[in-house]
Parts: C-alpha cells; structure tokens; sequence
C-alpha cells in the first residue's frame, strides 16, 4: 500500500442545515467525514433525506457548510470550478433544447474561458471521439429533444467528462432510466472512467449499481443526515455484465443492504 | 454459463415529421374558411340592403380603395411605419429591463410595480395627453405604440429568463460560467419562446396602438387612423370602411410574419416539432 495516495475529495466535520418550516430546522448533514482517493470511484447510497445529495452539492461548491470543511485537490470547491477540476452530471440531462448534442457538449468549453486555456495542454480523446465512444456518433448533430432519455443522459455524461475533470459528481444520473439502458450506460461510464482516470463521487439509491460501480461504498442514515458504514469492493475489473451473476457480487450485495437496514433501523 | 452480451439496438433517433408542405392546398384546409367569407359576404350584403346608412355594400368598398388606391397605401404605410417602430422601440425597452429585473431583485421591486400602474391606465387616456405635450408629429405615436407593447415583453421575457431548470445552472456553475455567460448562452435562448408569445400578441397589437395616436392627432397627420376619422366627419362609409378593411388586413400580416420568423428561431422548440412521432 503506498503511503503517498493524494486525497482528491476530503471532507471534514461538515454539517449543513436546512430551516423547514414553522422556525424548527433539518439537519441535512451532521459532522460528516469523507475522503476520497484520488481516481477512485466512490459511491454515495442511502435512504431519501440521508443528506447524500447535500454532500454531493458540498463538494461541487453548490452549496458552503455551516461547520466543516470541503477540500477538491487541495483547494476549496469554488477555486476548484474556477480552475474547471470538477464535472457534474445532474439526475436530468439537462440538456439545452436549442443545441445539437455536439453544441452541448462543447459549451462548457466555452464559458470561463480562463481556465479552459490553462488546461488546454491535458492530454486526452478529442470531443468526437468522446461522443463516438459514447455511441453519439450518429447523434452529434441531433437536437436533444430527437434522442431518447438514455442517449440524453449519456450526451450529459459526456458534457461531464468533456472538460476532463479531476472529478466527477454524480446525482443518481441513472435513476431515471429502465434497467437495460442503465445497466448499458453503467458500462459506458466505466470505459470512460477507466481511460480519462477522474475521481468520481456517484450518488445513487441502486445497491447493485453501487457495487458495480465502485471501489469503495459509503453508506448514509438519515435524520440527522451522517455515514454509517464504508464498505471496500474488492472486486475485479472491468467490471462486465457476467460480474453481476457471481457469488461475490450477491455478497457485496448482501453487505451493502444489511449496512443500509441497519442505518434505517438504527436511527 | 456463456456471458450473454445484451446487444441493445439503440433507439432511432426520432426524424422529426414535417406534414407535406402544400397539404394547405387539401379542400379540407381552405374550404371552412371560404364557406365562412361567402356566407358573411352575403349577410353584409343584406344588411348594407336593408340599412343603407349604416353600411356600405361591399363593392362601393372596393371602388373607393380602388380609385383612391395612392391615398391608401400611403396612409397604410405611415400607420405601419409608425406601428413597426413604437414595436421597436417598446421590444427594446422591454427586453433590457427584462434582463435588469431578472438579475437584480431590487431593480425588481422598484421597476415592475411602476411598469404594472402604466398598463392599467387606459392607453386612450394617455393618447391626447401625449399628443399636448409632444405635439402632431411622429413620436407620440411611438411613445403609444411602444407602450402598448412594453408591458406583455417585459412580463413574459423576464418570466422566461428566470425559467431555467436548476440542473442546468448547477452544471454551469461549476464550471464557473460568469453571470454574463449564463445569461448570454443559457438565459437568453431560454426565454426566447416566451418572447416570441409575447410577439404573436404584440405585432398585431402596435396597429392598435398606431391607430390610436393618429385619432387622437385626428387631421394633422398621416395614416389610416387619421383617414378613418376624416371620412367619418365626412361621413363616407365606404371610406371608413376602406380603412378599416387595410387595417385588418395589415394586421394578419404581422401576424403572418410573427409566425415565420418564429418557425424560423424557434424551430428546436417543442410546439414547433412535429408532434407525430
């Protein structure tokens, strides 16, 4: 084990509160610790109000915690998007109607321009053979509103690593999409991940999309909103279709659902 | 157990359907509407039969415009001139400040309610005053016309600049997009459906508002509002009538033009897709 692995996330005591109503307050997120190796994929599950989303938003400097700090590489989440490190893809596409999926892909190229010239020289696939791996050749110069909901979601993955981030944020990206898409977009994710090596942080609430996905599992509880459990995956990659009907997979599974029962029933 | 590859066709991009281009020339498109002008045709036919003083029959319509045709088209063309550029200067107008209260919530506060006392009072009313303080010429019919369109632009611009789903702004915010960015690339395009609802009701609505200027300025000027009061203090019907029937016709135009240049800007936009799949 090196001793020298960089940190690429790292969070520390962050706590984060929403006022709900009648002057009483949630506690989205209370003294969270979090860090993540840098190139490692990590995946965030958990029940709906664990906070998992909150932490996402923290880390991509959407949101600034009550108490508590957010570290990406080594400088603060709002430095990091200035200096074009992080990538999101939301849960919808999010996609502009009135460009081609080649046009949505390049914009964020083009705004803050600064920081698009400073990273100028990291090498990497061109933007078409981004969308070609991405099996968006033939949709490049289509309209969003022309592809189905699989081929959009993957015009936002590519929109994400386009900029070749040193992380990626992820919101349940898949959730909105039926299993065979997913399950051929989980794939697709992994081959750009393997070549373009950013971190990625994917929130999601799919035990089996998580162990498929990830190196490493952090499973939250909510009211208030914390990380029970982090559960290693050692299993091997690449990770393909077959991996999904092993005994090992089943066990990584089982551990990560029990963690989770145990996280509701805990609280 | 062999690994079954799941081979996913991806789905065919849906092409988008155009309907045939002179599907208009079908009987079943234009027949309702013939049917529909004869019929009227006739019934003013028969009440300019029966109540001679209060309508002319339309073929004395068609001599006046015939025989005074010059007078006409220059009326039409001052009231359009004067239409087409208080809807410039109102869409101007409209759409900085639309920007302005969209990106700065006090411009807000201060702007809209002023915005919102100068469309509740009556444009008639404004018109004469208008007319006093800036006399017979052209820019009281701007000032008119403009305000006529300043208020459903401003209203419907600002509401679409402000309709951006969060997920885009939170994906070009981290990656630092400048407020001008965003609002360039990303704000802008994303009001223009709303601008353009705005326009389909305020192209035909600036001859409304020219009209008005010129009655008020009655005699002093150009223009087929000034014509139609004319011919009324000379009571020639069919005069009237004769303007009256420009002004409807100039109006469908501007609707006409409104619509293309929106198939033209807009053509992404869902209710412009065809909606067959």
């Amino acid at each position: 084990m090196s001793v020298a692995t960089a940190t690429s996330i790292q969070v520390t005591g962050a706590r984060r509160v929403y006022p709900s109503g009648a002057g009483g307050e949630l506690v989205a997120l209370n003294d969270v610790d979090l860090s993540v190796r840098a190139g490692s994929f990590v995946s965030v599950i958990g029940p709906s109000g664990c906070g998992k989303s909150t932490l996402l938003r923290l880390v991509a400097g959407l949101e600034d915690p009550e108490r508590g700090e957010v570290r990406v590489c080594g400088v603060s989440p709002h430095e990091a998007a200035a200096a074009k490190m992080l990538g999101l893809v939301p849960q919808t596409p999010a996609l502009l109607p009135w460009l081609s999926v080649l046009g949505n892909v390049k914009l964020p190229a083009k705004v803050n321009r600064g920081a698009s010239r400073k990273r100028a020289g990291v090498p990497g696939p061109s933007m078409e053979e981004l969308l070609r791996k991405a099996g968006l050749q033939d949709a490049m110069h289509k309209l969003p509103s022309q592809l189905s909901g699989g081929m959009q979601q993957r015009a936002a993955i590519v929109r994400a690593f386009a900029l070749r981030p040193d992380v990626l944020l992820m919101d349940e990206p898949f959730s909105a999409l039926d299993e065979f898409t997913r399950e051929s977009l989980q794939e697709q994710l992994l081959d750009l991940w393997d070549e373009l090596q950013a971190t990625v942080l994917f929130v999601t609430h799919s035990v089996t999309e998580a162990v498929r996905l990830s190196d490493r599992i952090v499973v939250m509880a909510p009211r208030p909103g914390r990380i029970t459990e982090v559960i290693d995956v050692d299993l091997p990659r690449p990770r393909g279709s077959a991996l999904l009907k092993t005994p090992e997979f089943h066990h990584y599974e089982d551990l990560v659902r029990d963690a989770l029962r145990g996280a509701f029933h805990g609280s | 157990m062999a690994e079954q590859e799941v081979i996913m066709p991806l789905p065919a991009a849906r092409r988008r359907t155009r309907r045939p281009s002179l599907g208009f020339l079908h009987p079943r498109m234009w027949l309702p509407l013939v049917l529909m002008l004869v019929l009227l045709g006739f019934l003013w036919q028969w009440g300019a039969h029966k109540l001679p003083y209060l309508l002319p029959p339309l073929e004395d319509i068609g001599t006046t415009l015939k025989e005074d045709s010059e007078y006409y088209l220059d009326s039409a063309w001052a009231t359009l001139k004067e239409a087409l550029g208080g809807l410039g200067l109102g869409l101007v107008c409209a759409f900085v400040l639309a920007i302005v209260v969209s990106e700065f919530p006090l411009a807000r506060r201060a702007i809209m309610p002023v915005a919102v006392i100068l469309n509740v009072t009556p444009l008639v009313a404004i018109a004469p005053a208008l007319v006093v303080a800036f006399g017979f010429g052209m820019l009281p019919k701007l000032i008119v016309t403009g305000l006529i369109c300043f208020f459903p632009i401003l209203i419907n611009t600002s509401m679409g600049l402000r309709t951006v789903p969060q997920p885009v702004l939170q994906v070009y915010r981290t990656v630092n997009a400048s407020r001008l960015e965003t609002l360039w690339y990303i704000r802008i395009p994303s009001a223009m459906p709303y601008l353009f609802a705005a326009l389909r009701i305020v192209f035909p609505l600036s001859i409304v508002g020219a009209v008005v200027a010129e009655l008020s300025a009655a005699g002093s000027s150009k223009g087929l509002g000034t014509a139609i009061s004319l011919a009324s203090s000379m009571n020639r019907l069919a005069a009237v009538w004769a303007s009256i029937a420009i002004l409807a016709v100039l109006g469908s135009l501007l609707l006409l033009a409104v619509t293309l240049l929106e198939r033209r800007v807009l053509h992404w936009h869902e209710t412009r897709q065809g909606s067959g799949r």
